[in-house]
């Protein structure tokens, strides 16, 4: 049995991203169990071997909830990367484990896992953008909707852009990746949009890569693989 | 003031040339307005009586509902009822309210506001009241999220001060946070036996003072309901407009003010319409309507046609039904709705927004956003999705259990009509995306006309 664990799905579950853990579950039901964590409880992850974790998009408040949260697991945190569990972190939720997140004149401290910050761009219009990527072998669809961007040099990118745009509209390197680390802005619910990565992620879970209903959600992914290069411009609009 | 009056007066002969053109419903002649005088809506004098509506949903039937009586007792309204519902339809709405000279000559403007954009409008119009129906979850592209926009309304309300009273939804956990520095007025009501389902995303999880999980004591919809936290003293605000019993099958229900109660016809026997008749009866006797005169004038009064028309054919009821696709709290209410109504359906799917028909490539969070779960239902028979997403549906409704022999989908919506099958069902809901009335109707009517011509053939042989 697999456990993977949900973080603070009261918190980070805005765009109903959870969903991509239900579908991994459902992918695979006997042998995946989601642990679902409030934020005022201890992480499963503290006290037991989790097999890969998952957290979500949330609020610009909630982002503060949730780093109150995680903070005195930073140490721990880290051990889990380097022990190669699996994370999916997806939409703003990468910026927390960044140095910083500046608003304004606030500066928010984050975890400082890896080296780049954040910056908050409230008072401008929501950034919405797709975008075509490749992770290895794979051809990645990505959907950004946010008021933030991120800064740094990204060496350990999790996607590179073929177009669109990246952590930030200067950038064509999306995300984090280090050992089974994965971070990305990009919502979804992101294993619904990618269902070649979520074979992935099953192979990396050691289990069977057949997919939930494999047949129409490939067929969804090359239609819009296929809308998408027809359509979208090198910046990701549309 | 020489750019105010120019603006002004240049605006209004475009209003008049669009006028003999028979073109009433356009702002444009605001937008020239705002253009050439950037603080138009500040300087422009204003009549005795102006009301904002605005939140997530509702907007625009509590807007047609407050026009309509004002104007059945003979008041002069201004009222934009093709929804232009931001700054070039504010000054389209305020220009025809004065004179040339810049005088009020009209007594009401009833203005239907883009919560969006509240923060940098309202400030400038001062209006004396401001309804909020509520504040749910709305399109991520645009509106973020509902504290995003709980921060823009909240805004307006701090800069406006004692000047505007705020009439707001005791059992909205959200938007009735707002305005704690004016003066604030309660609409709420008692547990009616809704039963709502349970929703996969949340509007508000969490108590915002101290972050425990809301519990109810009772839901109406959504997160709409008797709220409080276990942990603090948040909780649902007392309502001076109360509803204290409700009978959605017979469209009534009983408003209990001041200790006196009164009852009220509904417009229509789905729940949110409750609380959108419920805002506009607070408004109406903030005003010092008298409650005899509001009952009776609500008997005469229909949800409005961009909203839900109805034609019947040899026994079969053929339905529009305003849904509000990535809007998700209003496509989840409705879905909800599609279940609990009990007649034997097909649903039509006509949910793809119009600025993604010329970018089709239009985003799938939404789809997982929304309780298609809801749809999983006996008496819903087929649900046909015609577009650009079919497929994307497709996957979504096996995902929440919708049996693959009563889906189909397809690419062309123009074959939808053909799928549509009237064995064993009673009424035939075609489900559209609100920037697409005119759609639906030549939708509904194709599917009306296809089955006339079935009756044609079968008659032949």
């Amino acid at each position: 049995m697999k456990n993977v664990e949900l973080l603070f799905p009261e918190l980070c579950n805005i765009y109903g991203e959870s969903y991509s853990v239900t579908y991994l579950q459902r992918c695979n039901p006997e042998n995946i169990n989601v642990i679902e964590t409030n934020h005022k409880s201890v992480p499963a992850f503290v006290s037991q071997d989790v097999d890969m974790i998952y957290l979500g998009c949330m609020t610009e408040r909630k982002q503060e909830m949730v780093l109150k949260a995680l903070r005195p697991y930073k140490e721990r945190i880290q051990e889990l990367i380097d022990k190669n569990v699996i994370f999916l972190i997806t939409g703003n939720a990468i910026e927390l484990f960044g140095k910083e997140i500046r608003d304004e004149d606030r500066r928010i401290e984050c975890l400082g896992l890896f080296d780049f910050y954040s910056v908050r761009y409230m008072k401008r219009e929501r950034h919405n953008s797709q975008f075509i990527g490749h992770y290895g072998d794979l051809t990645m669809l990505g959907h950004r909707s946010q008021f933030s961007f991120a800064y740094g040099d990204f060496d350990n990118n999790f996607i590179d852009i073929e177009r669109g745009i990246g952590m930030n509209p200067d950038t064509q390197k999306e995300g984090i990746h280090v050992n089974n680390f994965f971070a990305t802005y990009s919502l979804g619910p992101f294993l619904i949009l990618n269902p070649y990565f979520t074979k992935e992620i099953l192979g990396r879970l050691g289990l069977d890569q057949k997919l939930c209903f494999e047949k129409e959600i490939i067929e969804a992914y090359d239609y819009r693989l296929a809308e998408l290069r027809r359509t979208i411009n090198a910046g990701g609009r549309l | 003031m020489l750019r105010f009056y120019f603006a002004l007066w240049v605006s209004k002969l475009a209003m008049w040339v669009l006028k003999l053109r028979g073109s009433t419903e356009d702002d444009r002649p605001g937008l020239l307005a705002n253009k050439i005088c950037p603080d138009f809506l500040a300087k422009i004098a204003k009549p005795p009586l102006v009301i904002t509506v605005t939140g997530t949903n509702g907007k625009s039937t509590t807007t047609a509902l407050l026009n309509n009586k004002l104007v059945a007792e003979g008041k002069k309204v201004s009222f934009n009822e093709w929804g232009a519902n931001m700054n070039a339809g504010y000054a389209v709405n305020l220009m025809r309210c004065v004179n040339i000279f810049n005088k009020p000559v009209y007594d009401v403007s009833i203005l239907e506001a883009d919560e969006r954009l509240l923060d940098t409008t309202m400030g400038m119009i001062k209006p004396n009241y401001i309804l909020v129906t509520n504040i749910c979850k709305d399109s991520l592209r645009r509106n973020g999220h509902p504290e995003f926009i709980f921060d823009i309304i909240n805004r307006t309300f701090e800069e406006l001060g004692d000047h505007t009273t705020a009439i707001l939804n005791a059992n909205d956990p959200i938007s009735s946070q707002l305005a704690p520095h004016s003066r604030r007025v309660y609409y709420g009501m008692t547990d009616i036996g809704a039963n709502p389902f349970e929703n996969r995303v949340k509007d508000i999880a969490v108590c915002p003072k101290c972050g425990s999980l809301i519990k109810y004591h009772y839901r109406i919809y959504r997160h709409i309901g008797d709220f409080y936290c276990p942990d603090c003293d948040f909780k649902t605000p007392q309502a001076k407009y109360y509803v204290s019993a409700c009978d959605l099958k017979n469209r009534k229900m009983t408003i209990v003010e001041d200790g006196e109660a009164t009852e009220y016809p509904l417009i229509s026997d789905a729940v949110y319409n409750v609380y959108n008749v419920l805002s506009c009866i607070a408004v109406l006797r903030e005003l010092g309507e008298p409650k005899q005169e509001i009952a009776d004038f609500m008997k005469t009064q229909q949800v409005t046609k961009i909203r839900e028309t109805c034609v019947e054919y040899n026994g079969i009821k053929y339905y529009t039904y305003g849904t509000k696709s990535q809007n998700v709290s209003a496509a989840s209410t409705v879905f909800e709705y599609m279940a609990k109504e009990p007649s034997d359906k097909d649903l039509v799917f006509l949910l793809d927004e119009m600025q993604d028909v010329n970018h089709p490539t239009e985003t799938l969070t939404w789809l997982y956003e929304t309780d298609y779960e809801f749809l999983n239902s006996p008496n819903i028979k087929r649900i046909i999705v015609g577009g650009h997403m079919f497929l994307n549906h497709k996957l979504r409704l096996l995902l929440a259990g919708v049996p693959e022999d009563r889906i189909v989908c397809i690419e062309n919506e123009a074959d939808i009509p053909k799928y549509v099958e009237r064995t064993g069902i009673q009424k035939v809901y075609v489900l559209f995306e609100i920037d697409f009335v005119s759609k639906a109707f030549h939708m509904r009517d194709a599917i009306v006309e296809k089955c006339k011509e079935e009756d044609k053939k079968n008659e032949k042989r």
